[in-house]
């Protein structure tokens, strides 16, 4: 993985060690010099045993989840390059012919003369960055072994000239030896290892194989090894001369594959420069020169400056490179390599169109169609390329999913070191009466943080490593079982980076450190006498005076060159020792200036906030700023700020008036906690009437829960006594339970802070695993509706291009075992790879779509699933099929083209239409274009309809516009054979068995057959599996809430020994002491639940109803059972660790525990 | 006898002809070990405290009077000998019987005060009522009568935080008090009050013991608190070298 949310991963690294190293360097000099307070901070580590060992738990959930997600991005990466260097091996580019004539067939590459080859090969014979040149044919066949009448629907067959493999590696038997192409005879093959598995096939086996009605029969000579030109599907390895004679084709070739330089990766890297290298090789220079006068233009120059600094590095450079050239006389490599860059070609389109140049657009893209005979694919790079995309968009995902947890161990750490601070007032206290300074106070917590920092981090990283290699094994289970897309033979293997581990671990560190240090500086503003004396802090009224404040920020930036001065002063006076002190404290002020001067600047505006009108304003602001930028977050965000303002503008208020502090205090805070709450659960759809569209991301879903829950804690916390008065009522008659619940609640609510923290992580917790579980169910239900997403089919059946059957009608009464009663209506359609772009749309890049060319039978049995069209064509859906059957200009288009006002986003297709949402009930036809790539033909087509997003299951189970095929068959210069059958079963008629049936009927044409349901029931199994395996990433939280309960209940039972003693004196019994302790932790356990169930359901409610706009299938259901469950397993473990301490707490003899200081 | 029901029966038929000792104290003796130093904390103590007997027992720091005061009132464990309290043998009870024995019939009232301080004065009063199982109106109009009994009623709702050492200490009596207990153990009730607050709550422990009759067992290390006792106990290494009714070394007037 080389990149994280688009920086590299290098940078990120670099940054880290930039911030963490001087900390720690920092921590380690401060410890040097000052070692009373290091030995202070490190000798309550062995104090309390276990203890520590919560905090490291608390501590390293940071780090472990970001070891986990860079862990599972690791592997990611390393799977798909290792499965692609091991399909690839040594071929690194593959050249195409870019020309088709009518001969060549959708699906497979064009054919070209194998003279052309032998040209090429003498002309590429001084090009050291190439060592190998290959001929062959690549083409797919039905083929069935003999023996064992197993047969592969899809076997590659590839044809090889033994005389050219020099550059491409030994071929191996899977024993080891080399086996010798120029051995093979006519009617032998080799076949690669899965093509063995497939057939079970052994040497000497023979193979049948299909093609255009005939059969060629091949003896097993040996099983190769995969990968390379031995591929990795189930490949059969013939002689060149041979496969030529079976396709039709003597003397000619579909593909030559090319070997740099260097092993198997680095062979990749010199990737870029052969092919530009051969594209300059296959460039017409005369159409070249045409292109270059035609394009030499004031606007496009223009337009192409425009447009450079929106791309990419490399794009964007090899754009200047045409700039450039346009303007020379002559024409360089550069250039022309430039001019044959198929990216490159688009932009240089981008601009005519946005000059306006239509006409000279449509000149330049029939140029560009035939300027290159031969398409580069630089196969090797590109596969890499999307290795590290995937691993770091799979890791990106992780880190988002993981962000509450994460969120949930900075406040675990926090409330860590408040209370381990409270627990130690009294010493510190005596600390700072004795002359320790409020910085060495901070030292001691920060050695001491740092510390568990450090062992905590380690543990973090190697758990970490350990949670990927538990995702990498479940996502391969989810693969195994199919329908989740994933290629077959794909197998994750566990990879974890050195980088990767280190960034994790710096993060991790580098949150930790910055949490310690906040709250350390928090707990060092103590009050000597009343920390001494054991008193309650008294309230903090305001030291600084208010023009002080407001001259703090410039201190910030004074002191640093202030202090530079003197030192410069002492220096010219000689003073050397005095000099070099009052620079290095300069230095180091300049450094901490902007940390510095953000104090301050927060110090000088906390009165105005504080009193209220200060943050309505600071809210309004932000409100504003959203509702210009239609952005969700600064808008939310605003309008609870004002909210708070308000709240704040209240207690101001009822102070002056001179209203009873609690009184006015509980009314202020109320309304906060209460209005936020309410303005939060709003359903999105109320708030868009309010205040118009806005867009929000996933990064919305993250700040609504913590906002949500924060306000819940915080009304409950502010009204907690209201709560206990009514428990204390309904306890009111069980006379032992009363006691008990009066210590239970009192201790919560006096430490309102601790509690409050406390009850926002298991809210926090809880909410996000409530929110997955019934979204998780709602996306089951909706994916798994069959009926639906297949359209009323039963049977979808795929055939090998190359052995079509002409009329499956006719096909099927040649079958003895098939019937045609039994299947009242069968569709076919094939797919067509082209290039689309929207008339009139600000996107003029061709983008890469497809079009299902489909019968008549299709369209007309296509169903009611159309999710709006344009009545000009028709009332009713069925009109709108009618009018694509007649006119193959008419088109549908599936959901994934059609943008969502919710940004459910587009990530299948680069092809996205402009001027229509998902969520509209209507729409006008829309004029697209439509490219063939092999020809450049570019034919108009209208959009007249969009397909329910459930149809086909978001594309699960084919992409594409649909089209009739009538005119597509003329428009297009190759056959299209039908390649994709759907068949309805007649009542009564078992489905698999006629799935089954069809298999082995037309298993010479390749058919492969899925019954529908059971694709979807898969498809939808897997989508439930990965969200299982979210939830379960996402519930690292709730590791975090019960080890904070655990820290906090240990805590309690230290803190409150001698308190357990006077309890024990006046009369408690032992259980009670244990039920008082159970009883505590239950309340916030279940205050937490109840906050986190109840708004997580609240918030589920509204996304489902949200998503019911588009697709309405989605059905709002609670998993009762799963949430059960995770509500019991949260509970078990919370009370778990309450019941150790309390149980131990509850032994110790009254006498022992008053003795106890 | 195995049976401490009957053990009591036998007991209290047998101090029926004695005079009328709330505590009996035989030969108790309680060793500290902390694994690398062991120390006998008390060696073979006898004591008898009458009903309604105000007793001091006084001694140098470390000669184990407040031990003597923890297995006396059953707070700790014993090693050997046995205590009787109104004619229940302490030590026979299991844990949780000589819990609910100590919430019906002691009260307790240490130097550190021990309120718990999340609780209101008036709720600090009213648990061991709580505890006992009384209803809760009649808890919370008992325990507002003690605290108006120690002078204390204004101050009800706040929190022990809120008040000052002599109030806590009153708000502790209160608590010891409210459940009308028959014994009153006090350690060391004024070690952290100056004098004339000291004074003040001798004056109201002398009052009480005087109106109600009930047992004062006072761990104290002040002259004048001991000189406010019916009887000085006095310890030294573990031992009562004087109990206050002219018998010397470790003899009890058995």
């Amino acid at each position: 993985m080389e990149e994280l949310f688009g920086l590299s991963m290098d940078i990120i690294m670099y940054v880290l060690l930039a911030a963490f190293l001087p900390v720690i360097a920092g921590v380690a000099v401060m410890a040097w010099r000052n070692r009373v307070m290091l030995k202070l901070g490190l000798r309550n580590i062995p104090r309390r045993k276990s203890q520590t060992a919560l905090i490291v738990v608390g501590i390293m959930i940071s780090t472990l989840i970001m070891a986990a997600a860079f862990g599972t991005g690791d592997s990611i990466t390393f799977s798909i390059r290792k499965n692609a260097i091991d399909a690839l091996g040594t071929i690194d580019e593959i050249i195409v012919s870019a020309r088709a004539d009518e001969s060549d067939t959708i699906g497979s590459s064009n054919y070209f003369p194998l003279q052309r080859y032998e040209q090429l090969k003498v002309e590429l014979a001084d090009f050291e960055k190439i060592d190998g040149l290959a001929p062959g044919i690549g083409e797919f066949a039905p083929t069935i072994n003999n023996r064992t009448q197993l047969s592969e629907g899809q076997m590659q067959i590839t044809g090889v000239d033994p005389n050219s493999l020099e550059g491409f590696g030994r071929f191996n038997m899977t024993g080891g030896q080399e086996i010798r192409l120029e051995n093979l005879g006519a009617k032998d093959a080799f076949i690669n290892q899965e093509a063995a598995d497939e057939l079970d096939a052994v040497v000497g086996d023979e193979l049948v194989t299909f093609v255009a009605g005939s059969s060629v029969a091949f003896t097993v000579q040996g099983v190769v090894d995969s990968g390379g030109l031995a591929g990795q599907g189930s490949t059969l390895l013939v002689r060149l001369d041979r496969a030529q004679e079976m396709f039709g084709r003597e003397g000619m070739i579909n593909s030559m594959a090319v070997s740099n330089l260097g092993g198997v990766f680095a062979g990749a890297e010199v990737s870029d420069d052969v092919t530009d290298s051969l594209r300059v090789l296959f460039a017409d220079r005369a159409i070249a020169t045409q292109l270059q006068t035609l394009l030499n233009r004031v606007e496009v120059l223009k337009q192409i400056e425009l447009l450079r600094p929106t791309l990419g590095e490399e794009l964007a450079s090899d754009l200047s490179l045409l700039a450039e050239g346009l303007g020379e006389l002559s024409m360089t490599d550069d250039f022309i390599g430039a001019l044959a860059d198929e990216d490159v070609q688009e932009e240089a389109l981008n601009a005519l169109n946005n000059a306006g140049l239509t006409e000279v657009e449509s000149q330049a893209s029939t140029l560009f169609a035939g300027l290159a005979e031969f398409r580069v694919l630089d196969v090797k790079k590109q596969v890499l390329d999307q290795a590290d995309q995937a691993g770091s968009g799979v890791t990106s995902i992780f880190i988002i999913m993981g962000l509450f947890s994460i969120m949930v161990g900075v406040l675990l750490i926090f409330l860590i070191f408040v209370m381990l601070a409270a627990a130690r007032r009294a010493e510190m206290g005596m600390a700072r009466a004795v002359g320790a300074k409020r910085r060495h106070l901070v030292q001691m917590f920060i050695f001491e943080g740092t510390a568990y920092s450090v062992v905590s981090g380690a543990v973090g990283v190697v758990l970490g490593l350990g949670a990927s290699s538990i995702i990498v094994f479940m996502v391969n289970r989810i693969f195994q079982s199919g329908g989740s897309g994933a290629p077959d033979n794909f197998t994750m293997f566990a990879h974890f980076e050195l980088r990767s581990a280190i960034v994790a671990y710096c993060l991790g560190m580098v949150i930790t450190l910055a949490t310690v240090g906040i709250s350390a500086y928090r707990v060092s503003r103590l009050n000597i006498v009343a920390a001494v004396r054991g008193l309650p802090p008294p309230i903090q009224t305001s030291e600084t005076p208010f023009r002080t404040r407001l001259l703090a920020p410039l201190r910030a930036f004074s002191t640093p060159v202030s202090l530079g001065g003197s030192a410069l002063w002492a220096l010219v006076r000689l003073d050397i020792s005095r000099g070099i002190g009052l620079l290095l404290r300069a230095v180091w002020a300049g450094l901490t200036s902007p940390l510095a001067l953000f104090g301050a600047v927060f110090q000088a505006l906390w009165v105005p906030m504080s009193h209220g009108w200060l943050t309505v304003v600071v809210g309004a602001l932000l409100t504003w700023l959203g509702t210009t930028s239609d952005e969700a977050a600064p808008l939310r965000i605003g309008v609870t700020l004002v909210i708070i303002g308000v709240g704040l503008s209240i207690r101001t208020l009822a102070h002056r008036t001179g209203l009873q502090a609690d009184i006015g205090d509980r009314i202020a805070y109320t309304f906060m906690g209460v209005v936020n709450l309410a303005f939060w659960v709003i359903p999105f759809r109320a708030l868009r009437s309010i205040f118009g569209e806005i867009d929000g991301g996933i990064e919305m879903f993250f700040i609504s829960g913590i906002a949500m829950v924060a306000a819940a804690v915080w009304t409950v916390m502010y009204n907690a006594d209201l709560l206990l008065k009514v428990l204390t009522f309904v306890t009111g008659p069980f006379g032992q339970l009363r006691p008990v619940l009066v210590t239970a609640v009192a201790y919560p609510m006096s430490a309102k802070f601790r509690t409050g923290l406390t009850l926002a992580m298991f809210g926090l917790v809880i909410f996000t695993l409530i929110v997955m579980s019934i979204l998780t169910e709602a996306f089951s239900t909706a994916v798994g509706d069959s009926e639906r997403v297949a359209g009323g089919w039963d049977i979808q059946a795929t055939v090998n291009f190359n052995t079509p059957i002409e009329d499956i009608r006719l096909a099927i009464d040649e079958k003895p075992s098939l019937n045609n009663v039994d299947i009242p209506s069968i569709g076919g359609y094939t797919t067509i790879p082209v290039e689309t772009r929207q008339v009139g749309a600000d996107e003029q890049r061709w983008q890469f779509y497809a079009v299902r060319a489909a019968d008549d039978q299709f369209l007309r049995e296509a169903g009611a699933n159309l999710k709006m069209f344009d009545t000009e064509y028709g009332d009713t859906q069925e009109d709108i099929w009618n009018a694509v059957r007649a006119d193959s200009n008419l088109v549908v288009v599936d959901s994934l083209v059609v943008p969502s006002r919710q940004g459910f986003a587009n990530d299948e297709l680069p092809f996205e239409l402009e001027g229509i949402f998902y969520e509209d009930t209507e729409m006008e036809a829309i004029d697209i274009e439509v490219r063939e790539p092999r020809t450049g033909q570019v034919i108009p087509l209208k959009v007249i309809g969009v397909l329910d997003r459930l149809t086909d299951a978001f594309g699960e189970l084919g992409i594409g516009m649909l089209a009739s095929r009538e005119e597509l068959d003329e428009a297009i210069p190759f056959r299209i054979p039908t390649t994709t059958y759907r068949f309805k079963a007649a009542e009564g008629v078992d489905v698999a068995q006629l799935s089954k049936d069809l298999e082995s009927a037309f298993r010479e044409n390749g058919m492969e057959s899925d019954v529908l349901s059971e694709l979807v029931d898969d498809i939808a199994e897997a989508n439930r599996a990965f969200n299982y395996l979210f939830t379960s990433f996402m519930g690292l939280g709730l590791l975090v809430g019960i080890a904070s309960l655990g820290v906090v209940s240990l805590r309690a039972v230290v803190e409150r020994r001698q308190q357990i003693g006077v309890l024990r004196a006046i009369g408690y019994r032992r259980r009670m002491v244990q039920l008082s302790f159970l009883t505590e932790s239950s309340f916030v356990v279940l205050m937490g639940t109840a906050i986190g169930v109840g708004l997580g359901t609240i918030i589920s409610w509204n996304i489902v109803k949200d998503i019911q706009e588009e697709v309405e299938t989605v059905r709002f259901a609670i998993p009762w059972i799963q949430i059960g469950i995770i509500v019991a397993i949260a509970y078990v473990f919370s009370l778990a660790t309450t019941f150790l301490p309390a149980r131990q707490a509850s032994r110790i003899y009254p006498a022992e525990a008053l003795r106890y200081e | 006898m195995s049976n401490p029901q009957l053990k009591a029966a036998v007991n209290a038929l047998f101090c029926d002809k004695m005079p009328d000792f709330i505590i009996t104290a035989t030969g108790i003796h309680k060793t500290y070990d902390t694994g690398t130093v062991k120390v006998n904390a008390l060696r073979g103590v006898d004591l008898t405290v009458e009903r309604g007997e105000m007793v001091a027992i006084m001694g140098p720091s470390g000669c184990g009077k407040t031990t003597m005061l923890n297995c006396l009132s059953g707070l700790d464990e014993i090693d050997s000998g046995q205590v009787v309290i109104d004619g229940v043998i302490l030590h026979d009870l299991p844990d949780d019987e000589r819990s609910d024995y100590r919430a019906r019939r002691m009260g307790f009232v240490f130097q550190l005060y021990n309120l718990l301080p999340v609780l209101s004065a008036v709720e600090n009063v009213e648990l061991p009522l709580l505890v006992s199982g009384s209803k809760p109106a009649e808890s919370r109009k008992r325990s507002m009568d003690l605290l108006e009994m120690v002078g204390l009623s204004d101050r009800a709702q706040h929190l022990p935080g809120e008040l000052s050492g002599g109030q806590r200490q009153r708000v502790t009596i209160a608590r010891a008090l409210v459940n009308q207990p028959s014994i009153v153990w006090a350690d060391e009730p004024t070690g952290d009050l100056d004098s004339e607050t000291a004074s003040e709550i001798m004056d109201l422990m002398c009052q009480l013991n005087a109106d109600n009759g009930q047992s004062f067992v006072l761990v104290t290390h002040s002259v004048d608190v001991g000189n406010r006792a019916h009887r000085i106990v006095r310890m030294r290494d573990g031992e009562i070298v004087d109990d206050g009714n002219g018998n010397g070394q470790t003899s009890g007037n058995l």
